[in-house]
């Protein structure tokens, strides 16, 4: 086995934002990276590829200008060689481009895809993916799960073009940043399978950026005999801008998942417990929606949520488990809707400003998606908490306590949110509604981001929100560990009707 | 690639809005000198006076315009969330009818009614002008800053930014004024000022001019301030002017530009000078902060 | 639209009611007296003279004969102003006029049209090739740092700045600025000369070329142009065969396939549809400056200037409405574009 390893600094003329003294990369072998959201993993990746922009940024890798690294025999043969498929799958393909001449341009032009696409939409009808490739890529359609299966299949494509390849010799570097952040299980497995069959066809270097440690799991269960070919590294942080790469142990992580489970306190089922009954059938945007107590999609049910229990909402991506989440908290308004939050009722006829008198920030909070979008960045992680202050039970130290080291707080507090890195972020969008202490609480995606230290410490802390009595509404596509947490009858699944 | 060092020097140097602003505070000062050197008494008192109004002008128009705008911008958003629609419409319809006038024939429409009242006694010549003169004039321009507002706050809307902090319980008009407009569009604010600044001072210019070539029998200088447009619409400056062209059949006449057409020469120069050193300091700002 | 034209039809509708009572009001009162011989209405003496006459003819009415002077002297008064002015009519919106001001509009429509199309064109091109000659800049000096020259400072780079500066403050003179400078070398009152000028002066060009630099910066920064880049599609920032062939900069639909510049020129020039009602106001304004500061006989914005001073409101009023279309007509037109292209891109 053949190792690269590189010593690679990414700085700006005020600071250094990222530097590794060695950052290996396994020859013909495939490695899942780990670690936190911002930590550097994709601008290592970057400066790797060849993809900065260094107008602004000064790169040196190996100890030598980044020029000398561009020009490189290797650095040219991983650009023709391979591909990179990008974390956000929706600001990485051309608004004015049809999907058809996207994946039909430059080095893919000459090869054949239906094969590739008509695997990864083995679940969609025929007609869907006729339609996929004549569409102009919008928000919604394709959706952000379609989207990361039309980037992987850029992907795919330049593999077979590698394949074919006949030099033995000739290197490659493919890099695939979060491919299954908007995928479910379903389709990441399907990504895992194709990968895998390629790979036992012929051997090629990959690293794989995830935060989806469910597919350790996976691997384990269904690719052991690869095992000896696959690497799980972690990037950690050893100070503000110096990063290692570690081992990760799997071991470590599927031993925490057996041993993790949720039990709900016992409480009666009465009204006075009840935090949040949400009616089974609901419509908006056209569109009529449904709560069910079964996978098989055939028992309805409300969605009932108790003091101290936590429930976890389950759906493909796209069906609308974050436009409930957004009708509970009265940010959408439904064409069709019934719930009753801590004893008093609501429905589409609401008025918005019964949401504000009664509910935000008093009865129920929500963490929304991406901390990114939630935060403001411009604002310091002080001014984050300055308009929370009168709803605050505790003092801005000890809430940032429950998920940062002091160290960390002295260096953050006065910073600029913009300047965390994500995993950072997330923490604080977290406490932010945490903070508010409400009687219900709605996570979209809360492991977002996190490496394995702060998931279980995340994890930890709702868990003692939930022992002292808040309900909780998950929603998140880190199905396994979810599923291992929470009890069976805890978990619904939404579905159009 | 840019070096570490951080002094007052090299972020003149390196940063395009700063370096331009030190050019055209030293081109001002060097013409300044040179005028005290070689331009008669009475002409540079004029081109001083002219020059101070030209900029108050600009400067008021800025500040009314930030505030009109901002005045507007927060009643257009909450009106457009009411259920009765009627302000909003009103106040939109009122927006538009300004924006389909050509901001100079607004200008130049408002200046004479001005004059006419100053003429006819019903309002006095003397200091209160100039705000008057600058609030006419932000009325034309400031549907862009309106605009540019109101951009900013539907793209956060958009997110989840906004409805993030409205579940917290943080009131809209704090997320509006407060987040919104101030800590994360402040930069893009000032940016549109700049070119605000620099639009002032060109429909003033070309406005006075227009009034003394074409209605010096209503309206003139008794009238309305001094400024740069005023000046050059005078016959000296004319002159002045006209042997710039003189120059160019006639190359060896160049020198003279500098001491026998100074007035002329001179107020042109910081007219075309000031436009494109605001030109140049607005680009400058808007790629240093990656507008 | 149609509220103001109403609006509009409503002024000249009371600009003449008001004419037609002054007229009478002035018939009147003292039609009968405009026949004295008052050749100088600030002279005390004739002043003092007709008011003692007044008060002899018309005794126990001193202060109606106060106002009568008065306004017999104002009328006077005008009546020797439009005197001086050889050119002075009084004019009424009648169908002649309302043809002259009509065919003027033409006139202006059509210059306003072609300039239009030159600072489409020449925006989208200047701006590219720019964009080109800096990212080709950029490139040498990534991967050949040595023979890059981006922060050096030279010899021919002080002199090339020096004559950008120049360019610069060609382009940004206001228009008059420009006209009076060459006026005693070049007919400055030639439509050839005023469509140059309002292409290349008041800033016009310049500031859209830069805004277009811009939407091409900011696009060559989105994530899709990676997604380009990991697809070896062509990012020879050179204008060449090689790279950007010349004819399809300077072609007039420009289309950069296999290149990497596809991608951003098209992204750009769609964000830049968006900035056509700006740019369409700016140029009616500098079109505005051109022909009022140049007192070009014959056209539409310096005729409307004479009216103004003529007091002839109905004609003004006219303009004005003609102008308002114009704006109005663009922005229908923009909007128009814009919707077809959403419509396309949104899959509708």
């Amino acid at each position: 086995m053949s190792i690269h390893h590189f010593n690679i600094k990414v700085a700006t003329p005020q600071r250094t934002i990222v530097a590794i003294d060695d950052f290996p990369l396994y020859d013909n072998h495939i490695t899942f990276l780990f670690g936190e959201s911002g930590i550097g993993k994709s601008l290592l990746s970057k400066a790797l590829y060849g993809l900065l922009d260094t107008s602004d940024l000064t790169v040196t890798v190996n100890d030598k200008p980044y020029c000398d690294h561009l020009n490189s025999r290797w650095a040219c043969d991983i650009r023709n060689n391979s591909f990179f498929v990008f974390q956000e799958p929706s600001s990485h393909l051309n608004p004015l481009m049809k999907i058809s001449e996207q994946l039909n341009e430059g080095s893919l032009e000459n090869i054949d895809d239906t094969e590739i696409m008509e695997y990864l939409w083995q679940h969609s009808t025929d007609s869907t993916l006729n339609t996929i490739r004549e569409v102009y890529p919008k928000p919604y359609r394709p959706s952000g799960g379609e989207k990361q299966r039309i980037l992987i299949a850029m992907a795919f494509k330049k593999l077979t073009a590698f394949m074919e390849n006949r030099d033995a010799d000739a290197s490659s570097f493919f890099v695939f940043d979060e491919p299954t952040g908007s995928l479910d299980n379903r389709y990441r497995n399907l990504f895992l399978n194709l990968l895998f069959s390629k790979f036992c066809k012929r051997q090629f270097s990959a690293v794989i950026i995830t935060h989806d440690y469910s597919i350790i799991s996976e691997i384990y269960n269904s690719y052991r005999n690869l095992v000896p070919f696959v690497h799980f590294k972690e990037l950690s942080r050893i100070d503000e801008c110096k990063v290692s790469v570690d081992d990760f142990s799997a071991d470590d992580y599927l031993n925490w998942l057996n041993k993790s489970q949720w039990t709900d306190p016992p409480v009666s089922q009465t009204a006075d417990n009840r935090v949040l009954e949400v009616a089974p059938e609901f419509s908006i945007f056209s569109r009529n929606l449904c709560i069910y107590k079964d996978e098989a999609r055939t028992v309805k049910a409300p969605l009932i949520i108790n003091k101290g229990s936590v429930v976890y909402l389950k759906a493909p991506s796209g069906i609308g488990k974050t436009t409930l989440a957004k009708i509970v908290m009265g940010i959408y308004k439904s064409d069709s809707f019934k719930m009753n939050l801590c004893g008093r009722s609501y429905n589409e006829k609401s008025h918005e400003s019964l949401w504000h008198k009664e509910i935000w920030g008093k009865k129920a909070g929500m963490v929304f998606q991406h901390a990114d979008e939630s935060l403001n960045l411009q604002a310091t992680v002080k001014e984050t908490f300055d308009a929370l202050k009168e709803r605050m039970t505790v003092d801005l130290n000890t809430q940032l306590n429950l998920l940062f080291k002091q160290n960390i707080i002295d260096l953050i507090i006065n910073k600029k949110v913009a300047y965390l890195s994500g995993g950072q972020k997330q923490r604080l969008n977290l406490l932010r509604t945490f903070a508010l202490n409400t009687q219900l609480l709605i996570l979209d995606e809360p492991l977002n981001g996190l490496d394995f230290v702060n998931v279980k410490k995340v994890l930890d802390l709702l868990n003692k929100l939930r022992l002292g009595g808040t309900a909780l509404l998950m929603i998140s596509h880190n199905e396994e560990i979810f599923e291992t947490l929470i009890d069976k009858n805890n978990i619904f699944y939404l579905s159009e009707k | 690639m840019k070096t570490g060092n951080n002094s007052f020097l090299s972020s003149v140097f390196f940063e395009k809005d700063k370096r331009w602003l030190f050019i055209w505070v030293t081109a001002l000062c060097t013409v300044g000198i040179w005028d005290v050197l070689f331009l008669n008494k009475p002409a540079l008192g004029k081109v001083v006076t002219g020059f101070v109004n030209t900029f108050v002008i600009a400067a008021l128009v800025v500040s009314f315009t930030l505030l009109i705008g901002w005045g507007l911008t927060i009643a257009l958003h909450f009106l457009s969330r009411k259920k009765n629609k009627t302000g909003y419409i009103i106040l939109t319809f009122f927006l538009n009818i300004l924006r389909s006038i050509p901001q100079i024939v607004g200008v130049l429409f408002t200046y004479i009614a001005i004059a006419a009242l100053i003429t006819s006694g019903k309002a006095t010549s003397g200091i209160l002008i100039f705000p008057i003169m600058a609030v006419c004039m932000s009325l034309f321009i400031v549907n862009e800053l309106v605009d540019l507002m109101r951009d900013r706050i539907d793209h956060f809307m958009k997110l989840d930014f906004y409805n993030a902090m409205r579940v917290c319980g943080i009131k809209e008009s704090r997320i509006i004024n407060f987040d919104i407009l101030w800590k994360n569009s402040r930069i893009h604010i000032f940016n549109k000022l700049i070119a605000v600044f620099g639009s002032a001072i060109f429909l003033q210019c070309s406005v006075d001019f227009i009034i003394s070539v074409g209605l010096s029998s209503e309206v003139n200088a008794v009238t309305l301030p001094v400024t740069l447009g005023s000046l050059l619409a005078k016959i000296d400056s004319k002159q002045d002017i006209l042997a710039i062209g003189n120059t160019l059949t006639n190359p060896m006449y160049f020198p003279n530009l500098f001491f026998s057409h100074l007035l002329g020469v001179t107020v042109a120069f910081l007219i075309v000078f000031s436009l494109v050193c605001i030109y140049h300091i607005s680009n400058g700002y808007a790629e240093r902060h990656r507008l | 639209m149609i509220f103001i034209t109403l609006l509009l039809a409503a002024f000249i509708a009371v600009i003449r009611t008001v004419n037609v009572h002054q007229e009478e009001h002035i018939g009147s009162k003292v039609k009968q007296f405009l026949d004295i011989p008052v050749t100088n209405a600030d002279d005390r003496f004739q002043r003092a003279l007709l008011e003692d006459a007044m008060d002899i003819f018309y005794p126990d009415q001193t202060e109606k004969n106060d106002t009568i002077v008065q306004e017999i002297l104002s009328i006077k008064d005008d009546q020797f102003n439009e005197q001086l002015q050889k050119s002075h009519e009084k004019r009424r919106l009648s169908f002649k006029a309302f043809i002259e001001i009509s065919l003027m509009y033409v006139k202006f429509l059509v210059i306003y049209i072609i300039v239009m199309l030159l600072t489409y064109y020449g925006v989208q091109t200047i701006a590219s090739w720019r964009f080109i000659r800096e990212k080709y800049a950029e490139h040498t000096h990534i991967h050949f740092p040595d023979k890059s020259l981006k922060h050096k400072i030279t010899f021919s780079k002080s002199v090339k700045s020096f004559i950008k500066t120049l360019f610069y403050l060609v382009f940004f003179s206001p228009a008059y600025v420009i006209a009076y400078s060459i006026r005693t070398e070049f007919n400055t009152d030639s439509v050839f000369f005023m469509i140059f000028l309002a292409v290349v002066s008041n800033g016009l060009l310049i500031t859209y070329t830069n805004k277009f630099r811009a939407f091409l910066i900011s696009e060559s920064r989105k994530g899709y142009i990676d997604t380009a880049r990991v697809k070896n599609l062509n990012e020879q920032f050179t204008i060449s065969d090689k790279g950007i062939t010349p004819g399809a900069l300077l072609s007039p639909v420009k289309n950069f396939k296999g290149h990497l510049f596809n991608h951003i020129f098209k992204n750009a020039h769609f964000q830049y549809l968006s900035t056509l009602k700006e740019q369409a106001s700016f140029l009616i304004t500098g079109l505005i400056i051109i022909e009022m500061a140049l007192n070009i006989h014959g056209y539409l914005n310096y005729e409307m200037l004479r009216q103004i001073l003529y007091k002839n409101y109905e004609l003004v009023v006219l303009i004005a409405a003609y102008i308002f279309y114009t704006v109005k007509f663009t922005e229908i037109f923009t909007d128009y574009l814009m919707y077809r292209e959403m419509k396309k891109y949104e899959n509708r």
